[in-house]
């Protein structure tokens, strides 16, 4: 992506974030948010650090590569573990980062 | 001291705790930008123009990946429509406020700085004598963490231009993801919305630009609303 288009990328996402910010303090206030809407935004984090994940994981080059000698979904095993664990997300970027590149050295 | 001042210092008082958990958010941010090829002052600029933590993380994920405009934009843009959620609870507590402070407070109208705020509005009543200055402990919030923001971004794009490409460092963008997802999956919702996403993120891996990833995140959405749906009595 060229450096102009990225510019364009970023302030469209920065004015779009402002407007939700402000929907309802300033240009809907007053008004209540539709339920559907309501019950999608409690789903948006879970269903969107997922599929980033798994792209990041799997997809390489814009195909899936399911491979047991490849390091970072096994890293990404032992950090979901200490993460299920401990709750902490500086110590499930620690081992995971720790257990990327034993698995480098490893596989 | 003013009734006002020292409103906006219990603010930043409150707010900073929270800054240990954002400064590394905002140190792998810079280091992640760096890695996707973006220039440094574009970098910097973002974190005060776009100011959303996650969404800026998947922005420099998905460029390092090759994805296309409109599947960021997309993407950054649903990320970010929770922040609805926080102006629907914020709107009954500063509408009587003139509309330049409304735009203020919008623009520092981030995860943090809500859940610090939200609790002093829930558990300090409006006063009954005397002026309501709760919007200055809003503002001391928003101003913590923004300054916090800005200085570990620059702190990121200084560190991260020292650290070589093997040592895979922004790797722990994906393992930031994957702490929060953890938490966001104790629900039985939660859970059906992550699991769809991630399969159907690899089953439409072929589709141009990634927009599977879109098409993914919005059929993770309807799995969540039908879980929910279904566990509901």
């Amino acid at each position: 992506m060229t450096t102009g288009a990225l510019v364009g990328l970023l302030v469209t996402v920065g004015i779009v974030t402002f407007l939700y910010r402000y929907a309802m303090i300033g240009l809907f206030a007053g008004r209540r948010l539709p339920g559907w809407l309501h019950a999608l935004c409690r789903h948006i984090a879970p269903a969107s650090f997922a599929a980033l994940t798994a792209g990041e994981l799997f997809i390489h080059g814009g195909e899936v590569v399911l491979s047991l000698m490849a390091p970072k979904p096994w890293a990404a095993l032992v950090a979901a573990l200490v993460a299920w664990r401990t709750g902490s997300v500086l110590a499930t970027i620690g081992v995971g980062m720790a257990a990327l590149y034993c698995f480098k050295w490893l596989l | 001291m003013s009734s006002r001042l020292s409103e906006f210092l219990a603010g930043c008082r409150d707010e900073a705790p929270l800054q240990l958990g954002v400064v590394p958010f905002g140190m792998l941010y810079g280091i992640g930008a760096l890695a996707a090829g973006m220039p440094p002052w574009l970098a910097q600029a973002a974190s005060a123009v776009v100011f959303a933590g996650a969404a800026q993380l998947v922005i420099v994920q998905m460029l390092a990946a090759g994805a296309g405009a409109l599947p960021i934009g997309l993407t950054a843009g649903l990320l970010n429509l929770r922040h609805v959620l926080y102006s629907v609870s914020m709107a009954e507590h500063v509408r009587h406020l003139p509309r330049r402070w409304r735009m203020l407070l919008a623009y520092l109208l981030t995860d943090e700085a809500y859940a610090v705020a939200i609790l002093r509005y829930q558990s300090r009543p409006q006063p009954e004598a005397g002026p309501d200055n709760r919007h200055w402990y809003f503002l001391g919030c928003g101003f913590t963490l923004w300054s916090t923001w800005q200085l570990s971004t620059a702190a990121g794009l200084l560190f991260g231009a020292t650290v070589p490409a093997e040592w895979d460092i922004d790797f722990a963008v994906p393992l930031t993801f994957i702490a929060l997802l953890t938490l966001l999956m104790r629900e039985r919702a939660g859970q059906a919305a992550a699991l769809v996403a991630a399969v159907a993120a690899l089953a439409l891996a072929a589709l141009p630009f990634r927009l599977g990833l879109v098409v993914a995140i919005v059929l993770g959405l309807l799995a969540g609303v039908m879980a929910a749906k279904r566990s509901r009595p």
